[in-house]
């Protein structure tokens, strides 16, 4: 199918620039999620290459062909909005069908091809039903086989689990996942819920005020954050002084909070820090307790439950932590 | 080399430069031929205040501009005292058959209010059934001719413009600001002076503005009850027409001078009440007071008595139009004389009247539903400028904008004058505002993402407008319609300036048969319209019910 190129993408609203200066090539087939905090610019990036916002620099290439001075019509894209965007004065089937129709698809080939597609959501049976008669969930569902249905060069997500609740969020982020894997095309989802970011892309790119902050696969922008930023925006960290840990340069280092062990339990090679236990919440499968260091900062631990090793708090306790799994910021 | 106009801009950019065209040729340069003729000179050559300075030196015509400022505004009080305590009762107290009363208090806002004041004489006036049936007892009261009967019946006509608003505003008050007030020990009388009234007075005042600018336009009422007292709409008529000579120049005078206090009226609403918009974000709608028996049954007589009376004058039209008259003297007779009188010479102007309406209303869709996309979806200077050119005809009167129509147009590469056309025009021109005012209420409900979707999925934004856009607005266009073709198949103020020949409307019949004393024609056509009139409103009404009950 089609990569997706973006040269010096920017765009300004007034005084914001909402998108600034982006570059960025994203593989055929890819699942690419861009992620950030609200406000960075996420869904402008999206609607410039769906063609709904206007670039004021730079271009957007479908593989080699220039697409963003094309009118959005004809862009051949399927986008899932946040909001579902279901049309409610059609039927599940007429909303399935709207793409195809537009496509002159019809007769016997259109129905076949709005089953398969209810049938890939698992809205089999549903196509006579109205909007109004369905779930959050299954209006989602419906939205996702519209945009699957045209089989479009580029699927567009914006943020479209953000108004389910959080047990269907699971399921139905790995159900994204896994159609887009076994249709193949190459998706952009924009979120700003970490987790979700990582389950389901092969890379990510981190946004911040305009720009790309960091770019690459989950495990890597979580082991290897490249800023302050990236470290703390990808799940929970501990930013200390090197030389609290006990190093001897000056400078900030990131060290999760997974990364830190009672030394009890410890391989007797890693570095070790004392400290009194501030606060302990056992979480059920994990325990997580701060630890405050004799030069006043906190440390937060987090281990897997163990009854007989968790610390109470005020207690003396000196933990350790590995030395790979540090990071140094620059 | 890149377009300048992004793609998703062109098509209310296109909508824009055809809505700016012909409310251009349709608007603005009739109102500009008005302006221009009232301040040149005999010749039509130089530059003069000379028209202004003969007008306003005429005391005479000063005491219109005195007498149009005071009706209006002691009509406004009149309807604001009737109507905000019915808006009350209906929000908050426990009144049987609302939904009735609701229906029957909208029904002034489509009936035409000066067969109203054509009831009232029949009934009140010097001849009236009930003035002599009252002097048969040997009791008198004051005339309702003048100052005191054109309030009179602009409160009956005009208060659902203050109640509808009102009502909304009460019920929209969210209760958790009453209890709060409660909580701190404020009586429950003591919370609706000081804090439910308070947070109500914007809506209060803003159905009181588009009163008082109905009376600055109303035509109809003033001519049938003001009798020698000058009104402005019915002088600046009178001047144009000419009683002895027509006279562009003065008429244009009173028509720039009426433009200009209906447009501070609109001016000052626009600054001072759009940004006292109290939004309480209402959560739980105020629970229906527990009051004692006696203000109960207070509450339920006076909402039943209020919409009743109202209706009165209509309701009598439709009996007396089956009596029989002897010029115009009642004879208590059943008789169906004055319909064969009315249709027997021709059934063009009800002919007319439906052609017209039908004409005019699809013009009014045809223009206000794409304006309001434009000013909804586009945002933009233009889109606002659109805007406010499309709601000027709300500050302009019939009689005004009909003058302006006749200057223009009677003469040069475009001559509409005396055919159906300008009036066609007139009367589309003067309901855009209400169409791309109820057109932007819909498309502000419907999520643009909607629209984006379509387009993603490969509808162009023209297809999407109509595949999309017009399917949701369905509803809400088909009522517009209807609505605005009951008020037009009632205009009056625009008809009379226009009319010619074969082209008489309903109203130009009622309005002929005032004038030369054929009371039975005038109720006869007087009913004929009100029937004109329900017969659409009751099968939207219906049609709307049995949506409502469907989905
Ligand atoms: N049409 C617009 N007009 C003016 N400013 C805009 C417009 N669209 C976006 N912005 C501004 O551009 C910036 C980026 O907005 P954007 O919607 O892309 O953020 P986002 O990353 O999607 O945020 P969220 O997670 O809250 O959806 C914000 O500061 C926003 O206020
Ligand atoms: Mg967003």
């Amino acid at each position: 199918m089609t990569g997706i190129v973006i040269a010096g993408a920017t765009r300004t609203f007034g005084t914001v620039r909402a998108v600034d200066g982006v570059d960025l090539a994203v593989g055929d087939g890819e699942f690419f999620t861009l992620l950030g905090p609200s406000g960075c610019g996420k869904t402008t990036l999206l609607r410039m290459i769906a063609g709904f916002c206007e670039l004021d620099a730079g271009e957007i290439k479908f593989g080699d062909r220039r697409i963003d001075r094309l009118p959005a019509h004809t862009r051949d894209i399927g986008m899932v909005f946040q909001n579902y965007a279901v049309f409610p004065n059609l039927t599940v089937a007429g909303n399935v069908a709207y793409g195809l129709k537009a496509r002159r698809v019809s007769g016997a080939e259109l129905a076949r091809r709005v089953e398969e597609a209810l049938g890939l959501v698992q809205l089999a049976g549903y196509g006579e039903r109205w909007p109004h008669q369905l779930s959050g969930g299954q209006l989602q569902r419906v939205a996702i086989a519209r945009a699957l249905v045209i089989r479009p060069q580029v699927l567009l997500f914006d943020e479209p689990l953000s108004n389910l609740d959080a047990r269907l969020r699971v399921s139905m982020r790995s159900e994204i996942r896994d159609l887009q894997k076994s249709l193949g095309i190459t998706a952009i989802y924009v979120t700003h819920d970490q987790e979700e970011a990582m389950s389901v892309s092969d890379r990510i790119a981190l946004m911040q005020s305009g720009r790309l902050e960091q770019v690459g696969p989950p495990a890597e922008i979580y082991r290897n954050p490249t800023s302050r930023f990236a470290a703390e925006f990808m799940g929970t960290t501990n930013l200390v002084e090197a030389r609290a840990l006990g190093g001897d340069r000056a400078g900030l280092v990131s060290l999760r909070p997974e990364a830190l062990r009672l030394a009890a339990d410890a391989p007797a090679d890693w570095p070790q820090v004392g400290g009194k236990v501030a606060h302990v919440e056992v979480l059920g499968p994990i325990t997580r307790f701060d630890v405050r260091l004799a030069d006043g900062s906190l440390l937060k631990v987090a281990t897997l439950d163990a009854p007989h090793l968790t610390p109470a708090p005020g207690a003396e306790v000196t933990l350790a932590y590995d030395p790979a799994r540090i990071t140094v910021l620059p | 080399m890149r377009l300048a106009i992004p793609h998703q801009q062109r098509l209310p950019l296109a909508i824009a430069a055809l809505g700016f065209l012909f409310l251009g040729l349709f608007l603005l340069y009739p109102l500009f031929n008005v302006f221009s003729a009232s301040v040149l000179d005999g010749e039509g050559e130089k530059f003069t205040f000379a028209n202004y300075v003969k007008i306003l030196g005429r005391p005479f015509y000063r005491g219109a501009v005195v007498n149009t400022l005071a009706i209006g505004l002691a009509a406004t009080i009149t309807t604001i005292l009737v109507a905000v305590p019915l808006a009350f009762a209906l929000a908050r107290l426990p009144v049987p058959g609302k939904a009735a009363i609701i229906a029957l208090a909208a029904m002034p806002l489509v009936l035409p209010s000066f067969v109203s004041a054509y009831a009232i004489v029949l009934l009140l006036g010097r001849a009236g059934v009930v003035t002599q049936w009252l002097q048969s007892w040997g009791i008198g009261f004051g005339s309702i001719y003048g100052a005191g009967g054109i309030v009179l019946v602009y409160t009956l006509t005009l208060y659902p413009y203050v109640l509808l608003p009102t009502m909304a505003a009460f019920k929209a008050v969210d209760v958790s600001v009453e209890e709060a007030a409660q909580s701190l020990g404020s009586s429950p009388r003591r919370t609706l002076w000081t804090v439910t009234l308070p947070i109500v007075i914007p809506a209060i005042l803003a159905g009181g503005l588009l009163v008082f600018i109905e009376t600055l336009e109303n035509f109809g009422v003033p001519f049938v009850l003001a009798e020698d007292m000058p009104i402005f709409a019915v002088e600046a008529f009178k001047l144009f027409v000419g009683e002895t000579a027509p006279n562009p120049s003065s008429a244009g005078v009173l028509g720039v001078l009426l433009i200009a206090m209906t447009s501070l009226v609109l001016l000052i609403q626009r600054r001072f009440l759009a940004s006292r918009r109290f939004a309480t974000g209402a959560r739980a709608a105020p629970p229906i007071l527990r009051v004692g028996l006696g203000l109960r049954v207070a509450a339920s007589v006076y909402c039943w008595l209020v919409v009743l009376l109202a209706l009165v004058p209509f309701f009598a039209i439709v009996v007396l139009s089956f009596m029989e008259f002897r010029g115009p003297v009642l004879h208590p007779n059943f008789s169906l004389a004055n319909f064969a009188a009315l249709f027997e010479r021709s059934m063009r102007p009800l002919l007319n009247t439906l052609l017209f309406a039908t004409l005019a209303a699809i013009g009014v869709t045809l223009v206000g539903v794409p304006i309001a996309y434009v000013v909804t979806r586009l945002r933009s200077g233009l889109a606002s400028l659109l805007d406010v050119v499309a709601t000027l005809p709300f500050a302009v009167a019939g009689t005004v904008l009909a003058i302006g129509f006749v200057v223009s147009f009677n003469s040069g590469w475009l001559i509409l004058t005396g055919g159906p056309l300008i009036m066609v025009l007139v009367y589309t021109v003067r309901k855009v505002p209400f169409a791309v005012r109820s057109s932007s209420a819909i498309l502000h409900q419907i999520d643009p993402s909607l629209e984006e979707a379509s387009i993603s999925l490969g509808r162009s934004p023209l297809q999407t407008f109509g595949r999309i856009l017009v399917p949701l607005m369905l509803g809400g266009i088909l009522s517009g319609f209807v609505l605005t073709w009951v008020t037009i198949a009632s205009e009056l103020s625009a008809t009379v300036v226009l009319y010619s020949g074969q082209w008489r409307t309903l109203t130009v019949v009622m309005f002929q048969a005032l004038e030369g004393g054929g009371g039975g024609i005038a109720t006869a056509a007087a009913s004929t319209l009100i029937i004109v009139t329900l017969v659409p409103i009751t099968l939207l009404y219906r049609l709307v019910r049995r949506y409502e009950l469907a989905t």
